[in-house]
């Protein structure tokens, strides 16, 4: 029991998860659709590459004939990027191979070859740890673990698509410039925030930080001040600032699930009982109206 | 006429939870509801039903209290309410929910679609909609943004993390509905006093001949917990506090 099956779009994570099995000493195995993504995936130090060959373009399409494939193989473990579209094909092929399966996990490690995964339930106020004995499929997001090269030879197999679902047009979103994933810096702007207008103080304050502006939901998705992809969240982004600025954030947990990896967090609320204090480094109870400027300034 | 279920889960309100000292977790006080992200799909339900003429109903799984959810569910728009009533449920992972979900959508008898969400407020494991889709051997679309239909033609479009897809499908099928979806209403008094009139239907775990066992093995609950350093800058005014800040975060090489 120690053939590792890996898939991602994200090549990054990809690379992870054959880190994670050489680690582990397990023999990890790559599966891809792409024949430029299997060149790359080929010097990763996985043992050998998959070049899966068909006809849709929808990757969830192969679900079923991934199943079969991996029970051939006899795979111990299929290990997917927890993107939006690995976790469908990830629950997907779990569910024909009829098996376990922890998905977005936080840790994965192994314990006399037991499974051992780690995952964030109720909108990030409790751990669960949990154990697979047998076949499972789990899916991982970036960053857990360190990549590694060797290169390896690639094989092409042709796969039948279910093409019940047809793929119709496909449009990038644009990134609009967004550097949130990766700012060191953040400020993140609340219901606190009483007019849209008063964004260009929040601004300015960004600014001077050369740091990303960021939100809680509300200001995305009921008032529109900002595009959803600015807000912080177990539904929205996930970040890993060094500093991380909330000015009128109340702190509730469902948005500090998208913080809890920052180095430093700052909290600028007027309510000293706010949630976020208590998820906070450094902390001033006051009205964010006030303090801005005098920050804006002082670190002007 | 065409019947569309919409599948939730009747979780723990997690601002309920009560930590122990030793991190182990308190659930014995806390109220249930209906998982936030399955109202969207209750609503994108009722929407598909009006569109395909049919008929919108509901459909859980769990322990014997989630019985409280059936008229919750029933006064947002469902005409009749479906309860796989299983203690079983507490312990269920992906593939048991699935498992029994979609022995219960066999049960009714002819479905045009079913309609998750993405993920349950309390787990957000993101399993339900593509496991059932194998269970039933359906079709499926996930990170659904919108959705319209056109005879048994339902086209959908997706927001992934870098892409929108258009995608088209013929009914049946399960579709799995991001919260963006739609803005649920609450519903007012007369849905919620008609919601004890609608017909319910409770299969017993034994109806289901369906192993509800799950897969994984649960080794521990903890609450999380952050270290942080929780330093309030309260002394003298205010312009003190703010230079008290930048200090602090010029030695911690922030800034
Ligand atoms: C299933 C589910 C998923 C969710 N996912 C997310 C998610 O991914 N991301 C997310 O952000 N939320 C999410 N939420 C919502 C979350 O629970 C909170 O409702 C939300 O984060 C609160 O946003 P807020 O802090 O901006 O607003 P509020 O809670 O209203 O807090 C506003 C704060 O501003 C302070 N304030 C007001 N005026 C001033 C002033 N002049 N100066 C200083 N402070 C001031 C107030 O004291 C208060 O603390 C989710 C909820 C659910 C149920």
């Amino acid at each position: 029991m120690s053939d590792i099956y890996i898939y991602s779009e994200r090549l990054d994570i990809a690379a992870e998860l054959i880190g994670f099995a050489r680690q582990n000493h397990k023999e990890p195995y790559v599966v891809t659709f792409s024949a430029v993504a299997a060149e790359e995936l080929a010097n990763l130090g996985a043992n050998k590459v998959f070049y899966l060959k068909g006809e849709s373009p929808l990757v969830e399409n192969y679900a079923k004939q991934i199943s079969k494939f991996l029970k051939e193989q006899a795979a111990s473990h299929f290990m997917v990027g927890a993107t939006a579209r690995g976790r469908d094909l990830a629950a997907r092929v779990a569910g024909y191979m009829d098996c376990g399966m922890a998905s977005d996990l936080s840790g994965l490690t192994y314990v006399d070859d037991e499974l051992i995964c780690e995952r964030i339930i109720y909108g990030g106020a409790v751990r669960q740890k949990e154990a697979f004995k047998d076949f499972c499929v789990v899916t991982v997001p970036g960053g857990l673990f360190e990549p590694v090269q060797g290169d390896c030879e690639i094989f092409t197999i042709d796969l039948k698509a279910d093409e019940r679902v047809v793929l119709v047009e496909r449009t990038e979103i644009p990134s609009r410039g967004n550097d949130l994933p990766t700012a060191s810096k953040v400020v993140c702007v609340g219901l606190g925030l009483a007019e849209e207008e008063d964004l260009s103080l929040v601004n300015g304050l960004v600014d001077v930080l050369e740091g990303e502006i960021a939100c809680t939901r509300g200001i995305a998705e009921e008032r529109h001040w900002l595009p959803v992809e600015r807000y912080i969240g177990i539904s929205g982004a996930v970040i890993k600032p060094e500093l991380y600025i909330a000015l009128g954030v109340s702190g509730q947990i469902q948005h500090v699930y998208g913080i809890r990896e920052s180095k430093i967090i700052v909290a600028i609320d007027k309510n000293d009982k706010a949630p976020i204090f208590r998820y906070a480094d450094y902390g001033i109870v006051g009205d964010m109206y006030e303090i801005i400027p005098l920050l804006t300034d002082l670190l002007n | 006429m065409a019947r569309i279920v919409a599948c939730y889960k009747w979780v723990i309100d997690e601002s309920d939870i009560k930590v122990n000292p030793d991190l182990s977790i308190n659930l014995q006080n806390s109220k249930g509801k209906i998982s936030d992200y399955d109202k969207n799909a209750i609503e994108a339900a009722v929407n598909a039903a009006e569109l395909l003429e049919g008929k919108p109903v509901g459909l859980t799984f769990g322990n014997s209290k989630c019985k409280a959810s059936l008229k919750d569910a029933l006064s947002r728009g469902l005409e009749e309410a479906y309860f796989i009533n299983s203690e079983k449920a507490d312990k269920a992972d992906g593939r048991v929910t699935a498992a029994a979900l979609a022995t219960a959508i066999q049960e009714m008898g002819e479905v045009d679609l079913v309609v998750c969400a993405e993920g349950a407020s309390d787990t957000y494991a993101r399993q339900t909609a593509p496991r059932l889709g194998a269970c039933l051997d359906l079709p499926v679309i996930s990170s659904v943004n919108s959705f319209t239909i056109e005879g048994k033609t339902l086209t959908a479009i997706r927001k992934l993390d870098d892409c929108l897809e258009t995608v088209k499908v013929e009914l049946p099928a399960i579709i799995a509905v991001l919260p963006e979806i739609n803005h649920p209403p609450i519903p007012g008094l007369k849905a919620v006093m008609n919601a004890g009139k609608k017909k319910m239907v409770e299969f017993a775990e034994a109806d289901l001949k369906v192993d509800l066992n799950p897969k994984n093995q649960v080794l521990d609950l903890q609450a999380y917990v952050m270290e942080r350093k929780n330093i309030v800058f309260a002394d003298g005014e205010l312009t003190e506090q703010v230079k008290n800040l930048v200090i602090a975060l010029k030695k911690e090489g922030v800034i």
